[in-house]
């Protein structure tokens, strides 16, 4: 427990230990009942000074009335006094870091004769003589200061940081200090850290060195305890300068037990006066080496066992030991600066953990459990726990103006996530342009251009909630320009709503060959979703005619199950977007022929798919954006497996940077963690915005993607494929490719190949490809990766890579 | 290009001296001259004289120097062709048998020397000394977020920039840093355009995106233009031509060329040929596709059988190093105007050629349907 016991158990000294023993033994004779043990102790006070043990021995020894007494002698009252607050501390480097302060440390340089130090035993004459007059000349021995030079280690900080605290950490730690010294302390203690701080520049830079006892070099047994020591000492140091206080006031109360080996503080505070600290030699990690490595320091200091190297190799001066310990004149306006403005939100950052640290120090007593800056959850575990409302995300498909995103707007205003004077403002100002029908979709289409076009361009997101289940809508455009972005939006999302537009005209040219309704249903189907809703909008327009209904859903399930959904898994639901019927309110009045559910019950009844929560993470970047000043890098996307939680470390990929996450958003809402399947947003720290693109790939750096830049790839044709150049799409990414060869095309049913090496592959064949990527080093795709082939704004293909 | 002066003699030995005028005959000359060929031309040598006390002194010597070509490299991007190869005349300067890289200048004559000239390489004199009117078009493939800066020329396609600019997606709430991000997008390519497009000697600038990004990029250029009163794009402004096309990579260009609007200004240039054959080429692929044969064996086999309507061959091919190879593929070309078809050579470095490139660098339309052209192929797999 006590480093300076630890120390006196060491071999380190039993050589000297046994010859002074020997010697006092011989010199006091056998009249004097002392055990060796109290002869040792005294030998390793006066550091093997036999004459003084002696002398010490027989002074406790002949009057014998005081048994108890404390076996060393008192520093002088002043340096008592100036230190009581802070001679002691937890930590070494802060022990010799406040024992440095001290006004003692000028004196035995000044004073050889005198103080009865390590350097002592050569007095000459002349200095005796020249000291003879003066006051403390002839001081009784029993009352003399015990002088010692402090050794000053080179503060080496782990990976050359210089472990000073944050600004802002600095001043939490001013504000905390007052605090505490305010209910704990008198006035007297309070002044104690200013003053020394006031004082230590002055101290005389001319400190000898005594060569250290530890300058022998450690038995087995003794690198084990430095290694013990080592850990104790770690923890505490995020924020040493806040001990002090603590112990002091720990350690008033301790005074009264000096013998008691459990009362730890009162021995530490008596003999930090005379240990040579060597285990400040290690230093203490900087916050940078602290946030980077963690627990792992300490394993990394224990490594380092050769400490004795650094003892003899020099001692700077206290004033350069000091100098930078403390804020310099610019760091202080500094902290002051972005104290009031908010500025630098990267020190208010490390401004947390320090503080989370404090606490945890301020709770323990002796208990030196490091302190973690990343809590430990079990993801799975919460999530398994979690009685949180069911998420759900759907990608709204469908041709060009089959009314998607008035739909979703009408939608969203039924549930009350849009209030009635939004919807009025819209439809006020839709009027003004001539696009009186439009307010619903203005809610989801929110750039000038998408307005003045009337045309959705880019997915648009939103939320709302049922009794059962927080949705997140992706509403796609039907534009065969922004195909890309419906892929992108589809990648996103566990099911599809299917908008049709049921007037006279509009549905069959929706599902021509050139339509986005059958382009969008079979690239929804190639990513992945197996679950699709067929809204059949804008019945209003055919006078709710059932005839039209009938003849719409007859068509629409034959193509989908050709299109590979089960019938099970398609269900349709007739609505109208623009009057609101049947999409939250049934609407029996002008259907009287349906009696099914509304359009929110049948999304109610869409449970999203098993997700891989337990597979190592993937998030597929959406967008990359600026989240705010307190988050300048933020990205969106869709977590496609694992899990992750607050500071976890992410690499993307296929940049190789890495990343920490700062927060996580969960629709909009923060949150501890996230599992695959939900669309989250993260504020990341420690990554440039520029290694951050839209379709890279975030990951755990345990088990990352490898970026390919030539792969194979099982494909369903859509249309004729030869060698030829390519778009490859998966989420946001779109990469530019190219088909090198086509290896072998595939029976559907049997699985067999049908041709090697075919010359082309013409549409709805399965085939397997071999594709490259023309640009860049690579996209990150892994195995299981569906992709998607487009050329000439036409879906050529849809593949897994294999 | 200029042709000085032409000695062929009857075994098709001989010499051609050429006058390049522009960029682009360094293309023309990459593509006739060919390792072991021997080429004269002005150089510039640094030679170094030692004194007899031992100091040396270098001089940078103007000279005429006489290679045998080893290896040729032509760079693009700034239209320089770099032959390497060994004296094989002795003059002042060097020896017989000392390595030189020539750098071809523009507006200095060069003579190249072949021990046999084949019809494909006169065809490609012929071609690049054909004084035609030169359509130069520049090019702008864009999408959201990032543009290929093009130049296009008869023969070659450019690449000149490629930007990339993070646009913000829009986001509930808040479309202003995606509408930033757009016209900081809008601005990079600005800046680019100017930099690498000489207005007065394109003949159509074109801007081709999904979406509105070109027409918000044209009118961003224009109104950008007019507030800063930069004159050429003003001047310029019935030029800045937007079409339509899927998405912003290079591959683009194939359908930009392809549509109504650039058709209709390109109709005669040789790469609206290239591109429409290719075009014609994929369709019988869909159509009939024992009437569409693409890769050297299956080609060759076709050639034989007399049954190739039009050949497109990649000069790409030509460049062999391999002469048996270079003369196969020249008595294909040979054959198939013998018999009546077309053959047609794409530049390698256009949209179209690069097209074939990825066939094998060799396709063809067959008069008639020919099946089990690659048959032999699977047995030897």
């Amino acid at each position: 427990m006590s480093r300076h016991k630890n120390i006196r158990n060491l071999d380190l000294h039993a050589g000297q230990l046994r010859k002074g023993l020997a010697q006092v033994r011989k010199t006091l004779g056998t009249e004097i009942p002392v055990t060796d043990k109290e002869i040792q102790e005294s030998l390793w006070y006066y550091y093997f000074d036999v004459s003084k043990t002696i002398n010490y021995i027989l002074s406790q020894h002949a009057p014998a009335e005081n048994p108890k007494a404390k076996p060393q002698p008192q520093p002088s009252r002043k340096a008592q006094k100036g230190t009581s607050g802070i001679s002691f501390s937890l930590s070494s480097y802060m022990a010799h870091e406040h024992v440095c302060a001290s006004p003692r440390t000028n004196l035995p340089g000044c004073l050889p004769g005198i103080g009865q130090g390590h350097g002592s035993e050569k007095k000459t004459a002349t200095e005796l003589g020249f000291f003879r007059d003066c006051p403390w000349g002839n001081v009784p021995e029993h009352r003399r200061g015990e002088i010692i030079v402090e050794r000053i280690h080179p503060r080496g900080g782990l990976l050359g940081g210089s472990g000073k605290m944050s600004k802002l950490a600095a001043l939490a730690k001013a504000r905390k200090e007052k605090a505490v010294a305010e209910k704990k302390q008198d006035g007297e203690e309070k002044a104690s850290v200013s003053l020394l701080a006031r004082l230590a520049p002055k101290a005389p830079a001319r400190a000898p060195t005594p060569i250290s006892k530890s300058s022998l070099p450690p038995t087995q047994e003794s690198k084990q305890e430095i290694k013990q020591k080592t850990k104790q000492v770690i923890m505490p140091e995020p924020q040493p300068e806040a001990e002090p206080e603590k112990i002091a006031a720990a350690s008033s109360q301790g005074l009264g037990h000096p013998e008691d080996p459990k009362t730890f503080f009162p021995i530490l505070k008596d003999k930090s006066i005379y240990m040579p600290q060597f285990t400040s030699l290690l230093g203490s990690p900087s916050s940078f080496a602290l946030s980077f490595f963690g627990e792992r320091i300490s394993t990394i200091k224990m490594n380092t066992t050769n400490q004795e190297t650094f003892a003899i190799s020099g001692a700077p001066t206290a004033a350069q030991a000091k100098a930078f310990s403390e804020p310099s004149p610019d760091d202080i306006v500094i902290a002051a600066q972005s104290g009031s403005k908010g500025l630098n939100n990267a020190r208010k950052k490390t401004d947390k953990p320090v503080e989370k640290i404090e606490a945890a120090v301020q709770a323990m007593a002796i208990d030196n459990a490091p302190v973690k800056t990343r809590k430990k959850i079990d993801v799975l575990e919460e999530f398994k726990n979690a009685k949180t409302k069911e998420s759900a995300n759907f990608v709204v498909i469908g041709h060009v103006d089959a009314g998607k995103s008035t739909l979703m707007g009408r939608l969203l205003y039924d549930c009350g996530v849009i209030d009635e004077r939004t919807i009025q403002k819209f439809k006020a100002e839709a009027e003004k342009i001539g696009k009186s029908s439009f307010h619903f979709a203005w809610v989801l289409d929110q750039t000038d251009e998408e307005r003045s076009r009337g045309v959705t361009m880019d997915i648009a997101t939103n939320h709302f909630s049922t009794a059962s289940t927080n949705f997140t809508i992706l509403d796609a455009p039907g534009h065969r320009d922004f195909v890309p972005n419906m892929i992108a939006g589809a990648s996103q999302a566990d099911f599809a709503v299917l908008v049709l537009d049921a007037s006279t005209g509009a549905f069959e040219s929706g599902f021509q060959n050139n339509g986005q309704t059958r382009e969008h249903t079979l690239l929804a189907r190639a990513i992945g979703i197996s679950r699709i809703i067929v809204a059949v909008n804008k019945l209003d327009a055919v006078n709710w005619n059932h005839d039209r209904y009938i003849e719409i859903t007859q068509q629409m399930s034959h193509f989908l199950s050709n299109a590979g959904f089960s019938s099970d898994s398609t269900s349709f639901v007739p609505c109208s977007g623009l009057t609101g019927a049947n999409i939250v309110h049934d609407a029996r009045d002008k259907m009287p022929w349906y009696n099914g559910p509304t359009l929110i019950q049948t999304l109610e009844s869409s449970k999203p798919q098993s997700r891989g929560i337990s597979s190592p993470l993937r998030i597929t970047i959406n967008d990359v954006f600026r989240g705010g000043i307190q988050n300048p890098v933020s990205i969106s996307g869709r977590i496609e497996a694992g899990s992750l939680q607050v500071a976890d470390t992410l690499l993307t990929l296929p940049s190789k940077e890495s990343a920490t996450v700062k927060g996580i958003e969960i629709n909009e809402q923060s949150s501890e963690w996230a599992v695959a399947g939900h669309n989250v947003t993260l504020h990341l720290s420690g990554i440039d915005i520029i290694h951050l693109k839209p379709g890279d790939v975030m990951c755990s750096p345990e088990s990352p993607i490898v970026p390919l830049s030539c792969f194979d790839l099982k494909i369903l044709s859509l249309e004729t494929i030869t060698p030829m150049l390519v778009g490859i799409h998966r989420g946001r990414l779109n990469a530019s490719g190219r088909v090198v060869s086509l290896l072998e095309s595939i029976d559907k049913t049997t699985g067999k190949t049908l041709k090697k090496k075919p010359r082309h592959v013409s549409p709805g064949v399965i085939a397997r490809i071999k594709v490259e990527v023309t640009l860049g080093a690579g996209i990150p795709v892994e195995k299981g990766n569906k992709l998607v082939l487009r050329l000439g704004g036409k879906t050529v293909a849809a593949g897994i890579v294999e | 290009m200029r042709l000085i002066r032409k000695s062929i003699e009857r075994d098709m030995s001989g010499s051609v001296t050429l006058y390049p005028e522009e960029p682009e005959d360094m293309w023309h000359a990459f593509n006739l001259i060919r390792p072991s060929d021997t080429v004269r031309a002005p150089a510039i040598r640094r030679v170094t004289t030692e004194s007899r006390t031992g100091s040396t002194n270098s001089q940078r010597v103007h000279t005429t120097l006489t290679i045998s070509v080893r290896k040729i490299d032509f760079d693009a991007q700034g239209g320089q062709l770099h032959i390497n190869g060994q004296v094989t005349e002795e003059n002042k300067i060097v020896s017989v048998g000392m390595f030189h890289t020539l750098d071809l200048e523009l507006h200095r004559n060069f003579t190249l020397i072949k021990s046999e000239w084949d019809s494909v390489t006169l065809g490609v004199v012929k071609e690049a000394c054909n004084p035609g009117d030169r359509a130069e078009i520049g090019a702008v493939v864009l999408q959201e977020g990032f543009a290929n800066i093009c130049f296009i020329t008869e023969y070659m396609t450019i690449l000149r920039q490629r930007i990339e600019v993070p646009v913000p997606r829009k986001r509930v709430g808040s479309t202003t840093s995606y509408e930033k991000g757009l016209q900081k997008f809008y601005d990079v390519v600005y800046q680019s355009i100017i930099r690498h497009f000489d207005f007065s000697a394109l003949k159509v600038i074109l801007l081709a995106s999904p979406g509105f990004t070109a027409e918000g990029l044209k009118d961003y250029l224009l109104l950008t233009a007019l507030q800063t009163d930069y004159k050429p794009i003003l001047h310029s402004k019935k030029k800045f031509v937007t079409v339509h096309c899927s998405t912003g990579h290079i591959h683009s260009l194939n359908e930009v060329l392809k549509s109504p609007e650039v058709a209709a200004t390109l109709a005669d240039t040789k790469f609206a040929k290239e591109t429409k054959a290719m075009e014609n080429f994929f369709e019988m692929m869909e159509k009939d596709e024992f009437r569409a044969w693409y890769g050297p064996k299956e080609v060759e086999r076709a050639v034989d059988k007399g049954a190739v309507g039009t050949l497109l061959v990649s000069n790409s091919l030509f460049r062999s190093n391999n002469v048996a190879e270079r003369r196969k593929y020249v008595r294909m070309v040979e054959e198939v105007k013998k018999g009546g078809g077309t053959s047609l050579v794409l530049s390698s470095i256009h949209e179209s050629g690069i097209r074939l490139d990825g066939l094998g660098g060799i396709a063809a339309i067959l008069t008639f349907p020919l099946h089990d052209l690659d048959e032999s192929d699977v047995e030897e797999g």
